[in-house]
């Protein structure tokens, strides 16, 4: 398994600042090695053309939304495998059942917190692990 | 009905019979705006509708610029914060080892004058992030006025519903995704922090 350090991250979002600030969020946490996509379609691209070991992902995006990208992710058997972590602003229940049914590792509400996301992450780590 | 059903219908060739019963309907629907008194209001919310699209997207240009300046400036202080903080510890090293060299040869000295102008650059920082939040008072008045648009826009189509629509239509149907939640107070079909994000997963098994 990869070592915590080295992970691979994918960070969807629309918004450059917010992946930029998840993206500096993952640095203070540990993890360096990230990329970023703007939207679900580019993040699926991207999956397919490289290795990557975390999928952070928004909800609501333009041309493929989160749960688009969670589906395609759940049902391609060389990414299924992928801890994906909803980071959204999608406060719904309906929403966050729907995420868990589809396979989500976790749910975060923005706005949140830099212990939030390290907690979330640590704990999907550790699944990951504990399932290995 | 969904799109198929109206793609349907568009493909249809439709009888004479039929664009003259559109015609109609579109005649007493003119009317029917005009005698409710809302089509001067609609009219207007309506015009300003390009002019709310262009606040909006001078709102967007404007707190993205913000965010933008602001991580820049904040990578910035961090990288002047992490030298000055490795070079906290190298000279504590060389004045453990040996104080007098450390003096003597200028290491401390020249760290000094590092550590103020770190200081200075970082103030610097500092000071620009602190301007970066003028989108703020920028935007909140265009807010303010794209609020006012819309709530005159939401009166006429409220106006209208009531009048107009059959009942089997007037049901509202929401939006799929709907972004943040402003006002989660009183609301069950929601949840307003992340503990209650955790407990109902929790109560769900995941």
């Amino acid at each position: 398994m990869t070592a915590p350090t080295d992970m691979k991250f994918l960070i969807v979002d629309d918004f450059s600042t917010m992946r930029r600030i998840v993206r500096g969020l993952l640095k203070e946490i540990g993890y360096l090695n990230a990329e970023e996509a703007e939207d679900g379609a580019v993040a699926l691209q991207m999956l397919k053309n490289a290795k990557f070991d975390f999928v952070v992902s928004d909800i609501n995006m333009p041309n493929m939304n989160g749960f688009e990208l969670l589906s395609q992710i759940k049902k391609d058997d060389g990414l299924k495998h992928l801890p994906v972590l909803m980071v959204t602003a999608e406060a719904r229940k309906e929403d966050i059942v729907r995420a868990a049914q589809d396979g989500a590792a976790g749910y975060i509400v923005k706005p949140f917190t830099k212990a939030t996301l390290e907690e979330k992450v640590q704990k999907i780590m550790l699944k990951l692990a504990a399932t290995a | 009905m969904n799109m198929n059903e109206i793609a349907e219908l568009t493909t249809t060739k439709a009888s004479p019979e039929v664009f003259q019963q559109l015609g109609t309907i579109t005649r007493q629907l003119h009317d029917a705006l005009h005698q409710l008194g809302v089509m001067p209001k609609l009219q207007k919310a309506a015009d300003g509708i390009p002019d709310a699209r262009s606040r909006l997207n001078y709102i967007a240009e404007k707190t993205g610029a913000a965010a933008n300046r602001v991580l820049n400036l904040v990578d910035q202080a961090k990288g002047e914060h992490a030298r000055i903080a490795e070079q906290t510890r190298a000279i504590a090293q060389s004045i453990v080892a040996d104080p007098v060299k450390a003096v003597a040869s200028g290491s401390l000295m020249n760290f000094v004058g590092d550590v103020e102008s770190a200081t200075q650059r970082i103030d610097q920082h500092l000071t620009d992030i602190m301007m970066a939040q003028d989108f703020h008072d920028l935007t909140g008045q265009v807010v303010a006025k794209v609020v006012a648009l819309a709530g005159d826009l939401e009166d006429s189509l409220i106006k209208l519903l009531v009048q107009a629509a059959p009942a089997e239509h007037a049901k509202v149907v929401e939006a799929t995704l709907n972004g943040p939640v402003v006002n989660p107070e009183g609301r069950t079909d929601v949840v307003a922090n992340q503990s209650e994000v955790d407990d109902l997963l929790a109560s769900l098994g995941f």
